[in-house]
């Protein structure tokens, strides 16, 4: 299982949260953190996501790219680990 | 912008709808869409109203696919929404340009579990490509502007406007936005052309792979001339047929799970696959590991993640189809490969020859494919019918063969033909079905009675849900659950019953006849072929193995 963590940031647009969860679930990734907050000047959400799975990370960022309201995911390389299960 | 007018919600979705030139939509009214029927009454749009929200969703779908357009349905709060969600599903899976408009209760009434209240704007997550929900009238062209040019842009998909009943009712001080223009959000890589064409050229048995995607990207035209500089033997998915021209003595049919021997031998022996538009189904690569094992991949698509989402490429050339295809059509020196496969093809063409009296659904098809008018659309269901369709009818453009792929949602073809009739007025539209599939949206039959659409369905008839039944015998020890229609209604009746001529055919002697009576009547009409219960569909690769592996006939 191989940890990750994930910087999103996204438009301030109705439930772009639900979006991104309803995509890092279904593609196979398990949740084990999130925090979120919006910057209210820019109206851009700044999303940290902390998930695990055995895929590869590529595999979901390119997913969560593809939603509309998205303008960048970044995958933390310094935070992201591999488990020794 | 236009001249400064009040407006209701309701008449500004229609001008905005007339503005992206929408001239048909499918729907059925409600209580929480009344405002947007009413608006109707001032439009130019043509209403089709069918007989459950499912239907409309699927004529949709077959309107966008026949004609390129966007499909645009109608769907009242609650029930009617949720009705839909089977339809974007299916569109989302085939990457087709829907937009779905769906009343909501009132704003304040809304969360408060109102009577027909669904969160269909929760529920559309998982099957839209993107959805909106207007809470505010002045956001109003804004988001429909923008759910068209979402279901256009890129990879294309269903895209849902949710529209509370006071914001149908609201009054706008209307100026009609200009349309809105969408910024290409995925910024692509350059296409990596140097190494694909060095691929190209080392390569010594390499194959062309066709998808859906290239009728999506409207460049049949580029790939037949590639296919042509190149010479590549080539396959095709289920969703790709009609991109190569059928007639190309280097095609060898459809790959995958029910794909031809020909094509699945060839694939598993190549050295280089081109993908193209395709996005390595698992009904497309039988068992993944051992799928083209000998293969290096070149992977043409517009989708970023699809690129190694499945299996892992040598080289991706990513974006516009019709633009990157030219720039590697380059002559290749392949012939003892060429000639393999064309042995190929011809030691392992289909065998029409069936003893008995009893009807062979592959040549019934394959004779109408025969007679069928040029530029006619097929449309299908999902079972050993449509199968039997992909394998033996013949299509001169993706447009023409509308199936549900990805999802495979039985009632897809009769409303499918619907929708693709309305867009294609002129043409003769066929909706193969199998007796399971025709009954799961029968009720559209009335639909098709009531604009007098002269769709002609051909239903192959086996009083069974005949590809669980083929599976149970061959995987299941011929344990039969739950897979016998020995009390289907009688088909001819019931068409009947909607106006609808109809006539059966029993034995192959009589089938040539039934079917050019078919195409000589002007409207519409049902042909229930009945067939033998016990046939399958030819060859089959098992679950989890190896496309080379097939089962055959025997």
């Amino acid at each position: 299982m191989n940890n990750y963590q994930l910087t999103i940031k996204a438009d301030d647009k109705q439930v772009v949260l639900e979006r991104i969860l309803q995509v890092t679930r279904y593609r196979g990734f398990l949740i084990n953190g999130i925090s979120a907050k919006v910057n209210t000047g820019t109206n851009i959400g700044t999303i940290e996501l902390m998930v695990s799975s055995e895929r590869s990370i590529g595999l979901l960022v390119d997913q969560i790219n593809k939603l509309i309201d998205i303008k960048e995911v970044r995958v933390d390389n310094s935070v992201s680990q591999q488990c020794i299960a | 912008m236009a001249t400064e007018k009040k407006f209701t919600g309701g008449d500004l979705l229609f001008n905005v709808l007339e503005q992206h030139g929408v001239e048909h939509v499918f729907g059925y009214p409600g209580g929480a869409i009344m405002p947007i029927y009413d608006a109707l009454y001032e439009s130019n749009v043509e209403h089709f109203l069918c007989r459950h929200e499912q239907g409309a969703a699927f004529s949709a779908v077959g309107y966008a696919r026949a004609s390129g357009k966007v499909g645009v349905c109608f769907a009242t709060s609650g029930p009617g929404a949720t009705n839909l969600i089977t339809g974007l599903a299916d569109a989302l899976a085939d990457s087709i340009p829907v937009v779905a408009i769906t009343g909501q209760v009132a704003t304040a009434a809304m969360g408060s579990d109102a009577f027909q209240e669904i969160d269909i704007f929760g529920l559309s997550l998982a099957c839209t490509k993107h959805s909106f929900q207007v809470t505010n009238i002045d956001d109003l062209a804004k988001v429909l502007h923008q759910a068209f040019a979402i279901a256009l842009e890129g990879r294309q998909g269903p895209v849902l406007v949710d529209i509370p009943k006071d914001i149908q009712l609201a009054q706008v001080n209307g100026c009609l936005e200009h349309l809105a223009k969408l910024k290409n959000k995925v910024k692509l890589p350059p296409a990596n052309v140097g190494s694909a064409i060095a691929l190209l050229s080392q390569a010594k048995q390499p194959i062309l792979y066709v998808g859906g995607g290239v009728g999506m990207a409207n460049a049949i035209d580029e790939l037949r001339s590639f296919a042509q500089i190149t010479a590549l033997p080539s396959v095709s998915t289920l969703k790709g047929l009609g991109a190569i021209d059928p007639k190309d003595s280097n095609y060898l049919g459809m790959l995958g799970m029910h794909g031809t021997k020909a094509a699945n031998l060839a694939v598993q022996e190549c050295d280089l696959l081109i993908a193209v538009g395709a996005r390595f189904d698992d009904r497309v690569t039988g068992k993944l590991n051992e799928f083209a094992p000998h293969a290096k991949v070149i992977h043409f698509d517009i989708d970023t993640a699809e690129i190694n989402k499945r299996r892992a490429v040598d080289a991706a050339i990513l974006g516009d189809l019709k633009v990157n295809l030219p720039a590697l059509a380059v002559p290749l020196s392949i012939a003892p490969w060429q000639a393999k496969c064309q042995q190929m093809a011809n030691d392992y063409a289909w065998d029409y020859n069936h003893p008995g009296e009893t009807i062979f659904a592959p040549a019934v098809l394959k004779e109408i494919s025969e007679q069928m008018p040029k530029n006619t659309c097929v449309t299908t269901d999902v079972g050993q019918h449509q199968m039997w369709a992909a394998q033996h009818m013949r299509f001169d453009d993706p447009s023409n063969f509308l199936t549900s792929g990805g999802m495979g949602t039985m009632g897809f073809g009769i409303p499918a033909a619907i929708g693709a009739q309305v867009s294609r007025p002129r043409d003769c539209i066929i909706a193969v079905s199998g007796d399971g599939s025709f009954m799961m949206n029968v009720q559209e039959l009335s639909t098709i009675k009531r604009f007098q659409l002269p769709v002609k369905i051909v239903l192959i008839d086996n009083a069974k849900l005949g590809m669980v039944r083929q599976w149970q015998d061959l995987f299941f020890n011929g344990r039969l659950s739950e897979t016998d229609l020995a009390d289907n209604p009688d088909f001819i009746m019931l068409a009947n019953a909607f106006d609808i001529k109809a006539k059966t055919v029993t034995e192959k002697s009589q089938v040539s006849a039934a079917i050019a009576a078919m195409f000589d009547h002007q409207g519409p009409y049902l042909l229930r072929v009945k067939i033998n219960a016990q046939d399958n569909v030819w060859p089959l690769v098992p679950p989890n193995t190896a496309n080379d592996k097939m089962m055959e006939n025997s």
